[in-house]
């Protein structure tokens, strides 16, 4: 590595002593020469002194903040600052779910984050399925610090049996006003023919930081379908690999991001294709207001072996205002030739001649341009095949325009 | 169909690389190895003024505090380059001032006869001006005279500096500074010569401009470095190609290419490169590291790159469009074609800063063998760049299961009323195609050599005349023996 390619950053340092074993990235963070993280500097997280959020417990949490929703039919599962909360979460899971709070567990990332996740989590959630008519999850982490910024690194493994079909829902949150880094790594195995429904939303606080890292493997026959929404926080960053593992698997990775303010939010996907016949398909749609920063890299790599692949990939973008930078870097890397693999990426703005029409026909310019965003960003949304979760996601992104003044017209 | 006739029959005739053989002229060489001795040898040789000097030894000595930033980002492998096991300056021996072309050594131009690229004949035919650059020295410069009347400048460019060094001085390392990367600072330090090119206010440049470089001497690297300035409402073309001669060590060619369009004008840029691209075993073979950057300086110019890449073992090369002028215009048309062990990273970069600036990048990649062929492309709008477009789209082909095509594109936006997008694809050769054409009595090769023809068709079409029919019969001389 070379020293253009890191940042020192004394908090990695000191966890990495725990760590016993040498990394690379020993005491660093990736710097902004580093490809993968070139469009998202780490520098004001390097420079933030966070403390171990078990060391700021003077902040309980008693109840889930505002904005979580219900949802019925599902068991909860929350975490406080990384660490499982019984007393807030449901007893019963339904037959075939298993909790359990074990020692930690190894990961197959090595990125610098995983790797820091590794060093510091103390205890890992598994969740464990198996067998028909599982209940959905509803996970619900809950960022808190104290007086001092606040880091915890929730490390969860879920694993689904045989046949087994899995639903569930993250929602990733914050107390208000509180600087926290929230460093999630989560490792998830489907076995053959299984079949997870996995459907995360990150609306963290404005001062927050969230960097997770997702390692999805599919073994023959088995589907994944996912939705990822981000919603705001300082700094956020959703890494998602796929490895396709057997014949006949399938992804659909789906995502959508509407920021504010100075929210930074990068979608880095990677459909790892190392065996033939598998199919793989992402539709990412981003909307961007203020002076927010929106990422989208995707690879999509497919090995030598991996013959009769079908992968596909869109990200399209919205400006909503003058300040935001949208910057994407969709990838194709191929070895084998009986392949299709396509990828499209678009940015721009709301389409005048749409909003024309719309105000042609009587309506006020405010509401047309809330309906056109709404309309571009529900084209991602549809992609969720559950309708409660789809009701959900929809209702959270109606808040979010709500909440903007995107409505106000402009030239 | 006289075209496919042709590329068919070229695929035919030639069964190894037809250019690989070695002209036997003494050459006037520098000492081996690289030191500021040797940079001030080079410039000795040329007389250079003061100034080049001053400006080629701010050059190496920025290049020696660079020597961990060799560009590594790129998806090709290869040794370690040693920087101080290369020849550095070549010149064919003349015996006394050349006159006209009967002067020339026959045996250089007997070299061109066997690249196709007759001087005399072109000269009385294709009405293309030739300057001839052997090795790193210009033998050669037809239609001169003619140009000269119109005002245009065509010289090599040790020539220039010495005839228009206000010119040179004005606008060399403008585009590309000399700080700019690693194989354009060296190139600015021990550039040897190349092709100076100025076209004066409002001309149309009547004919297309033409440089045959090749790489003759064994062991040398060829820097060479073009400057093209086309002032207010002036168009010119300019044609490039490449052809360099069988080696077994690999050769480095670090080129370095500016252009400069003023307010209203256009420049077209068309690239034959066909160097040795090495054996089978990927023994041998040119490392082709070049910087090429154009600037639209002035509002309403225009810069349009084409580029044929079917040589080389490394290809490195991004021709780039910096779009400053109001509604500038950027162009990128590239086919790269990869086969055996060749590697090829080629792209562009269109930066937007002008307001209304629009670029369009189309890119074919053809990868057969063991080879591997990467798109890497970056368009950025600056938020000045209002109502800037740009269109993107790559497609690739893959043929055989050995190889590798990728993609890799950077867009970064920050203006909202800028569109752009972008499009890739990768597929392999369709079975119907093929078995519609051997159905018709077509071989496999035949088959093939159409199909991708067809392929690269909105690229080749960018191409002048001259240019698209040897383009076409490479293309199908590329894949020779990787099909079927």
């Amino acid at each position: 590595m070379k020293p253009s390619e890191i940042i020192d950053h004394p908090f990695a340092g000191a966890y990495a002593k725990r760590l016993g074993v040498k990394t690379p990235w020993q005491g660093h963070l990736p710097g902004p020469k580093m490809e993968a993280w070139r469009f998202t500097p780490l520098r004001t997280l390097a420079n933030t002194p966070f403390v171990p959020a078990s060391a700021s417990a003077e902040v309980d949490v008693t109840e889930l903040p505002r904005g979580v929703p219900l949802i019925a039919g599902a068991a909860r599962l929350v975490l406080v600052n990384g660490a499982y909360r019984e007393d807030l979460s449901d007893a019963d899971f339904g037959p075939g779910v298993t909790i359990s709070t074990a020692e930690a567990f190894a990961s197959s990332s090595r990125s610098p984050l995983a790797l820091l996740n590794a060093a510091y989590a103390s205890a890992g959630v598994s969740i464990d399925a198996a067998g028909p008519g599982l209940r959905p999850i509803h996970l619900v982490s809950i960022g808190a610090a104290g007086a001092e910024p606040a880091a915890f690194h929730p490390r969860l493994r879920i694993t689904v049996a045989p046949g087994a079909s899995l639903t569930i829902i993250e929602s990733h949150v914050g107390l208000p006003g509180q600087t926290y880094f929230s460093n999630p790594v989560t490792e998830i195995a489907l076995a053959e023919n299984a079949n997870l429904r996995r459907y995360v939303s990150v609306a963290e606080d404005s001062e927050a930081f969230h960097l997770a890292t997702a390692t999805i493997s599919i073994a023959a026959g088995g589907s994944l379908e996912a939705f990822h929404l981000g919603l705001g926080g300082a700094l956020v960053r959703q890494d998602i690999t796929v490895r396709f593992a057997g014949r006949g698997a399938a992804a659909r990775l789906n995502g959508a991001y509407a920021l504010s303010g100075r929210s930074h939010h990068d979608f880095t996907t990677v459909m790892d294709h190392n065996v033939p016949d598998c199919r793989s398909s992402q539709v990412f749609k981003g909307v961007a207001d203020g002076d927010s920063h929106g990422v989208f890299q995707g690879r999509i790599h497919v090995a030598r072996d991996a013959q009769k692949t079908d992968a596909r990939q869109l990200h399209k973008a919205l400006f909503l205002s003058r300040g935001p930078e949208i910057d994407c870097k969709p990838e194709l890397e191929i070895y084998a030739d009986d392949v299709q693999c396509a990828h499209g990426a678009a940015t721009g703005e709301i389409d005048h001649d749409q909003l024309f029409y719309l105000m042609s026909r009587g309506i006020d310019p405010a509401t047309a341009r809330s309906l056109l965003v709404e309309g571009f960003l529900t084209e991602a949304v549809d992609e969720i095949s559950v309708p409660e979760v789809q009701a959900l996601f929809r209702d959270a992104i109606g808040a979010w325009l709500k909440s903007r003044d995107i409505a106000r017209a402009r030239p | 169909m006289a075209a496919t006739r042709e590329t068919a029959a070229a695929v035919r005739d030639v069964e190894q690389y037809k250019y690989g053989f070695v002209t036997d002229i003494e050459s006037d060489m520098a000492p081996l190895g690289l030191n500021e001795g040797i940079i001030r040898f080079i410039s000795a040789k040329k007389g250079e003024p003061e100034w080049m000097l001053e400006w080629r030894l701010k050059a190496y000595r920025y290049w020696l505090t660079l020597a961990d930033e060799e560009p590594g980002w790129a998806k090709l492998r290869f040794p370690k380059i040693d920087y101080q096991a290369s020849y550095y300056y070549a010149a064919p021996k003349r015996k006394a001032a050349l006159t006209s072309l009967d002067e020339v050594d026959p045996k250089l131009l007997e070299t061109y006869k066997k690249l196709g690229i007759p001087l005399l004949e072109q000269q009385i035919l294709a009405g293309v001006a030739v300057d001839a650059v052997f090795d790193s020295v210009s033998v050669a410069t037809t239609y001169k005279k003619k140009l000269e009347q119109l005002g245009v400048i065509f010289a090599p460019f040790s020539e220039a500096v010495h005839k228009h060094p206000e010119l040179v001085k004005k606008y060399l390392g403008s585009v590309v500074p000399y700080s700019d990367n690693f194989y354009a600072t060296l190139n600015s330090a021990v550039f040897t010569d190349g092709s100076f090119v100025y076209i004066p206010k409002g001309l149309r440049c009547p004919m297309e401009l033409s440089t045959y470089f090749r790489i003759n001497e064994k062991n040398t690297g060829q820097f060479e470095r073009t400057l093209i300035i086309a002032d207010e409402g002036s168009y010119v073309s300019y044609l490039e190609g490449c052809t360099a001669p069988q080696r077994d060590e690999n050769q480095l060619h670090a080129a370095v290419v500016e252009l400069v369009a003023l307010d209203d004008a256009e420049i077209k840029y068309s690239t034959v490169q066909n160097w040795y691209p090495g054996d089978a075993d990927g023994k041998g073979g040119i490392y082709n590291f070049v910087t090429k950057r154009g600037a639209c300086r002035g509002k309403n110019s225009k810069i349009m790159w084409t580029q044929v890449e079917t040589g080389s073992a490394i290809t490195w090369k991004y021709p780039s469009c910096i779009l400053q002028g109001d509604n500038s215009v950027g162009e990128f048309y590239s086919v790269a074609i990869t086969s055996n062990r060749q590697q090829a990273d080629t792209g562009t970069k269109m930066i937007h800063l002008g307001r209304n600036t629009r670029s369009k990048i189309v890119s074919k990649g053809i990868s057969a063998g063991h080879a591997d062929n990467t798109y890497r492309g970056l368009v950025r709008i600056g938020a000045k760049a209002d109502g800037a477009r740009n269109y993107t789209q790559c497609d690739s082909l893959l043929i055989g299961s050995t190889c590798g095509a990728h993609t890799v594109p950077y867009v970064e936006n920050r203006n909202p009323t800028a569109v752009t997008e972008h499009e890739a694809t990768t597929s392999k050769i369709s079975e119907d195609q093929l078995f519609y054409c051997r159905q018709r009595g077509m071989s496999q090769e035949e088959a093939v050599s159409l199909i991708v023809n067809g392929f690269c068709r909105e690229v080749l079409q960018t191409l002048p005349m001259e240019f698209a029919v040897e383009a076409q019969k490479l293309v199908g001389i590329s894949l020779e023996g990787s099909v079927g």
